[in-house]
């Protein structure tokens, strides 16, 4: 919930990252087990959800920062990490072993 | 390229972790993060969630780097997501989109729930530089040294979070009793809150958002 890149997105994005994070609470915690028809089901009942909820919200933000991405040119960034993707050798081994808690 | 791994156990469940994670900006451990703006998200025909989020930070440069090189010291970043909350794995990838001549960064997070009900994390990172000019080895092992020392602070941030949403799940829901705050807020990491009327939501927990939101806000909510 940090601010948009745009100023004037901001205020559409702290609308939808309220509802989004709302949604998404319920989201994370599918109540049914994982049968794939289950599945299918849970997953069109939340996007149903969204849509009823969050969809209007949603495009409204997504149109003003998709706009004010192409206004600051960062459409072209990102479309050039995309076609380059350097990074994507196998790890060199030489990483130490892992810590945990 | 230098690569540097990680894993880090926590004691929650995968849903609580996840959530605490994607809520993690804005959050005093956080303050470099200028913006952040999801620019793509949709639900994939197995039911997972992918998201592209864009990211402003602001990074202190090292003195040695030479002058003129780098035009400012903010960096854009795009991440990417996929969330299966049937499989309980996140997997995150995080790379910088500026700033690639001096270094190119590719984080990976993963965390997937364990047998016993935690959450383990798992941090990657592939630093790599062409910079060349004897600088190459010395760019990359600062990359490593911050992301190491980043590493720790994103947990605090993410702790934190967790935290809070511990807090807010033990007491009773009582919604709708948010602050609205003045759009001319004065400090970075905090947020106004535009919150959603109960009803308006269909989530099982719906409550834990909403509070933790008040809990950022100067005032918290009343109880």
């Amino acid at each position: 919930m940090a601010e948009s890149l745009s100023p004037e997105c901001t205020p559409l994005k702290m609308k939808y990252d309220s509802c989004f994070n709302s949604w998404f609470e319920g989201y994370l915690e599918p109540a049914v087990a994982a049968r794939p028809e289950e599945r299918a089901a849970y997953s069109k009942k939340k996007a149903e959800e969204f849509q009823r909820n969050c969809g209007k919200i949603w495009e409204e933000y997504k149109s003003c920062v998709q706009k004010a991405v192409k206004d600051k040119g960062l459409d072209k960034l990102l479309q050039q990490a995309r076609e380059e993707n350097p990074l994507k050798e196998p790890p060199t081994g030489s990483s130490p072993p892992p810590t945990s808690k | 390229m230098k690569f540097f791994s990680q894993s880090f156990l926590y004691d929650d469940t995968w849903s609580i972790v996840s959530l605490a994670y994607f809520l993690r900006y804005p959050n005093p451990y956080a303050s470099h993060v200028i913006s952040c703006d999801v620019i793509s998200r949709e639900q994939t025909d197995n039911g997972t969630l992918m998201t592209t989020r864009l990211i402003l930070k602001r990074g202190n440069l090292p003195r040695w780097i030479p002058k003129g090189l780098v035009s400012r010291a903010e960096s854009w970043l795009v991440e990417e997501s996929e969330v299966d909350p049937f499989g309980k794995v996140v997997k995150c990838t995080t790379k910088n989109l500026d700033n690639l001549k001096v270094m190119r960064v590719e984080e990976s997070v993963q965390f997937r729930q364990t047998a016993d009900g935690k959450t383990l994390q798992h941090s990657e990172v592939r630093i790599m530089s062409g910079f060349g000019w004897g600088l190459t080895k010395r760019i990359e092992n600062y990359g490593i040294t911050k992301f190491q020392s980043n590493l720790q602070r994103s947990r605090d941030g993410v702790s934190l979070i967790l935290e809070l949403i511990r807090q807010s799940r033990l007491q009773p829901m009582t919604l709708g009793g948010n602050t609205l705050l003045p759009p001319n807020r004065t400090e970075p990491c905090r947020s106004p809150e535009v919150t959603q009327r109960p009803d308006d939501i269909e989530a099982p927990r719906k409550g834990s958002w909403s509070k933790i939101r008040g809990w950022w806000s100067r005032q918290p909510p009343p109880s």
